[in-house]
């Protein structure tokens, strides 16, 4: 049986024979508050040049106040879909059985209130808008 | 205090004039030399990092060639300052007249250079021009990079096994200019009786020599050699310099009065 944690498809072995180095996976955050996002990934022999290289590809625009640089293979990696994508029915677990559609929408009409729009992603964050609690699938 | 260069005497006018001649010219020669590590360089994120010190040079020359329009005030901007004179009429460093030559060379004289140019930055940022500290300090805040990256470089070159007498042979070929960078200035009794450059500036030579000494010890090399002529140090522009600037004139001397 394959090991539940191991360095799978996603991540490639290290190339550590080519004397030139290998992957470091850098988080960057844009502004003081907001969570450390992956930015992507260097080449480097080393932590010192894997910071340097860093700085270079995902701070030098003044795109970031703070990196974090962090060696692959230190990563631990589960991609074992029998721990992350259970096969049996699990939508009791989910809140979708409530049907709230018809009931927000007389309440609304009620309150005279339009229906509110999804929230804008802060300016340049990246940010997706997360769906309005209201909106749960029926 | 001087905020305007119309406010200074000729004579010191010419001499800042001389100075930023000077800092400019070595910036915009070597990021013009540098780039042309762009595509070839030994890794794909070093290509990135080499390039972009190379484009930090030539906008800090930028700066510096449009003060010096300011100060020299004669119809020139900074666009005929840095490109539309001959070769003779730049005034670089010697250690800058050198071909690129390869990796150990150029980190070899960029680690001698952009420490020579901090020491010369961070003297500067106590000049009584205010143009000269603001673009200075400005300035400052992206050597620190350079500085850092540079000493990286320079220590992992010195202790390769296949690097190491690369590293030793450039030092052989360009150890010698490495001083011409602060040698002094014929202007340099006047900047400092204004008060442009702070009385310390006619030893930045040694500190900065003194400053190496622990690097090159813990890396076993030898000491860098006294600057032969520190009265030319500026002068006398070697073919691989007139080659370069066939280069980064050849756009420009398309067609002198093209808008970019």
């Amino acid at each position: 049986m394959a090991p539940h944690v191991e360095h799978g498809r996603y991540l490639p072995p290290r190339s550590d024979d080519d004397g030139v180095g290998e992957p470091w996976e850098v988080f960057r955050q844009e502004k003081e508050g907001d969570a450390m996002r992956h930015g992507g990934s260097v080449i480097a022999p080393d932590s010192e040049l894997a910071l340097h290289f860093a700085r270079e590809l995902y701070g030098r625009r003044q795109e970031s106040i703070r990196l974090w640089v962090v060696r692959r293979a230190d990563i631990q990696e589960l991609d074992d879909p029998d721990l992350l994508q259970p096969p049996l029915d699990r939508s009791f677990k989910k809140p979708g059985g409530y049907l709230m559609r018809e009931k927000l929408a007389a309440a609304r009409a009620r309150s005279g209130r339009d229906k509110p729009r999804a929230r804008q992603s802060s300016p340049g964050s990246g940010r997706a808008a997360p769906p309005s609690p209201s909106e749960g699938p029926e | 205090m001087t905020t305007a260069a119309s406010d200074l005497l000729p004579a010191t006018r010419n001499a800042l004039a001389l100075l930023l001649l000077a800092m400019a010219d070595d910036e915009f020669v070597i990021g013009f030399s540098d780039s042309e590590w762009t595509g070839i360089a030994p890794m794909l994120e070093e290509d990135v990092a080499m390039s972009s010190m190379a484009q930090d040079e030539l906008g800090h020359a930028q700066a510096l060639y449009r003060l010096l329009a300011d100060v020299v005030e004669d119809g020139r901007d900074a666009d005929a300052i840095a490109f539309d004179r001959p070769p003779e009429a730049y005034f670089h460093a010697r250690l800058l007249d050198h071909p690129r030559g390869d990796w150990a060379q150029t980190i070899t004289r960029r680690f001698l250079y952009d420490t020579a140019d901090s020491a010369r930055l961070e003297a500067l940022s106590e000049s009584s021009f205010e143009p000269l500290r603001e673009i200075v300090a400005k300035i400052r805040r992206e050597e620190r990079y350079h500085v850092m990256h540079m000493t990286t470089w320079f220590e992992r070159l010195a202790r390769g096994s296949d690097s190491r007498p690369r590293l030793l042979d450039a030092l052989d070929r360009i150890g010698p200019d490495a001083g011409t960078v602060l040698a002094p200035l014929p202007s340099a009794l006047a900047l400092e009786m204004a008060g442009i450059v702070p009385a310390r500036f006619g030893g930045l030579a040694a500190a900065w020599r003194t400053s190496l000494q622990p690097t090159f010890q813990r890396l076993n090399l030898p000491p860098l050699p006294v600057t032969p002529a520190p009265d030319r140090a500026r002068a006398d522009h070697s073919d691989s310099f007139r080659w370069l600037h066939g280069e980064f004139t050849s756009v420009r001397g398309l067609d002198r009065s093209a808008t970019w």
